[in-house]
């Protein structure tokens, strides 16, 4: 049930709530328009987020194969200790997005990733070499997992606030002031009623006087 | 047509925060908006590119997306290319509008869509499903507007 607004019973109060109410029911239907942008961009986000994961882990699944490939054939301590110096050439661009009043991040690999460098080649099988190639790949999945996830809980968090606003506005603000207009325009026609009734017992006195 | 309040002196702490918090909605839908359009061979020149927005953050565009865009344009037409390319939001929730200055949003709409699509004063109409496949190949490429009709 709406809880009446404490106001005094004047016009001009009854004038500003109407105001009120339609400022409320024009920022309900701009957040609904809001809303259903947002759960459309959130579901799609979602959709591709899956697709990046299972494509990442089927990369690093290939990678992990070929690296116990590799450790089978060097060694573990003579692995570890050609892959403690190697490096990866590696540059990631960091930008910002906006979708419908959502700031977003947006990260994108510059250029081919080149290869795992610093291990000697001379030592080393192609085996290790296939690791390296494949550990460079899933690079390039890794980037755009960290970009879909962060977006896919900034505009979950912009869906829940953006819903709360919305059951609000639907459930308490607007339901509230019209019970106040209700309310006051009642009030107002009562006071009407009272006065018709009291000018007519008016006029009976002054007619019998 | 009634006004907002003006006066609030007699307000509540409540009521007043209450509209402060209304006020603070219509003015985040389009704060993300561009102060202006880059043309896509502009774009392809610097170094990392970008548009700067109406409360002085920065919109970046994808290099992947605008070789996507490439692919699809020759010389001329990158060079009347605007971007990011708007996606009007009215009062009708079933449809956008996607705001074209000439025949090459037309074009690459359509082939972003795989079907024809025609410009109808200074729009592209397009439906929800065609919105979302947009937005899944062009996604720093395009903003939303929410119309001012809606917004005033």
């Amino acid at each position: 049930m709406p809880e009446l607004i404490k106001v005094r019973p004047t016009k001009i109060e009854l004038v500003k709530l109407k105001r009120r109410l339609f400022l409320a029911q024009r920022v309900q239907k701009i957040v609904k328009d809001r809303l259903s942008i947002l759960s459309m961009e959130f579901l799609q986000t979602a959709r591709d987020t899956v697709e990046a994961k299972r494509k990442l882990l089927d990369e690093l699944s290939k990678l992990y194969k070929a690296l116990s490939v590799a450790a089978g054939y060097h060694g573990y301590i003579a692995l570890e200790k050609e892959l403690i110096a190697t490096e990866i050439d590696l540059k990631v661009t960091a930008g910002l997005g906006n979708v419908a009043g959502v700031r977003i991040p947006s990260f994108e690999l510059m250029g081919n990733v080149k290869p795992m460098k610093g291990y000697n080649l001379v030592d080393t099988s192609s085996w290790l070499d296939r690791a390296a190639q494949l550990s460079a790949e899933s690079l390039r999945a890794i980037v755009e997992l960290a970009e879909l996830q962060r977006n896919f809980e900034l505009l979950a968090m912009e869906i829940n606030r953006t819903k709360r606003i919305t059951n609000a506005l639907e459930y308490i603000v607007i339901p509230g002031l019209q019970v106040t207009i209700n309310y006051l325009n009642m009030k107002f026609e009562e006071r009407d009623r009272e006065e018709k009734a009291r000018l007519k017992r008016v006029k009976v006195l002054v007619a019998r006087e | 047509m009634p006004k907002p309040l003006q006066d609030e002196a007699n307000q509540s702490p409540y009521q007043k925060m209450l509209q402060d918090c209304l006020r603070g909605e219509l003015r985040i839908v389009n704060t993300g908006l561009p102060q202006g359009q880059k043309r896509l061979s502009n774009l392809l020149e610097e170094k990392y590119p970008h548009v700067v927005c109406n409360d002085g953050s920065t919109h970046s565009f994808k290099r992947t997306e605008l070789e996507y865009l490439v692919s699809m344009l020759d010389a001329d037409e990158q060079k009347a290319l605007p971007l990011p390319m708007l996606i009007e939001l009215g009062a009708n929730q079933a449809e956008a509008a996607v705001i074209c200055e000439g025949q090459v949003e037309e074009k690459v709409i359509s082939k972003a869509l795989n079907m024809p699509v025609t410009c109808e004063e200074r729009r592209i109409r397009i439906y929800k499903p065609q919105l979302a496949l947009l937005r899944r190949r062009f996604k720093t490429t395009t903003v939303y507007v929410f119309s001012p009709k809606i917004i005033a």
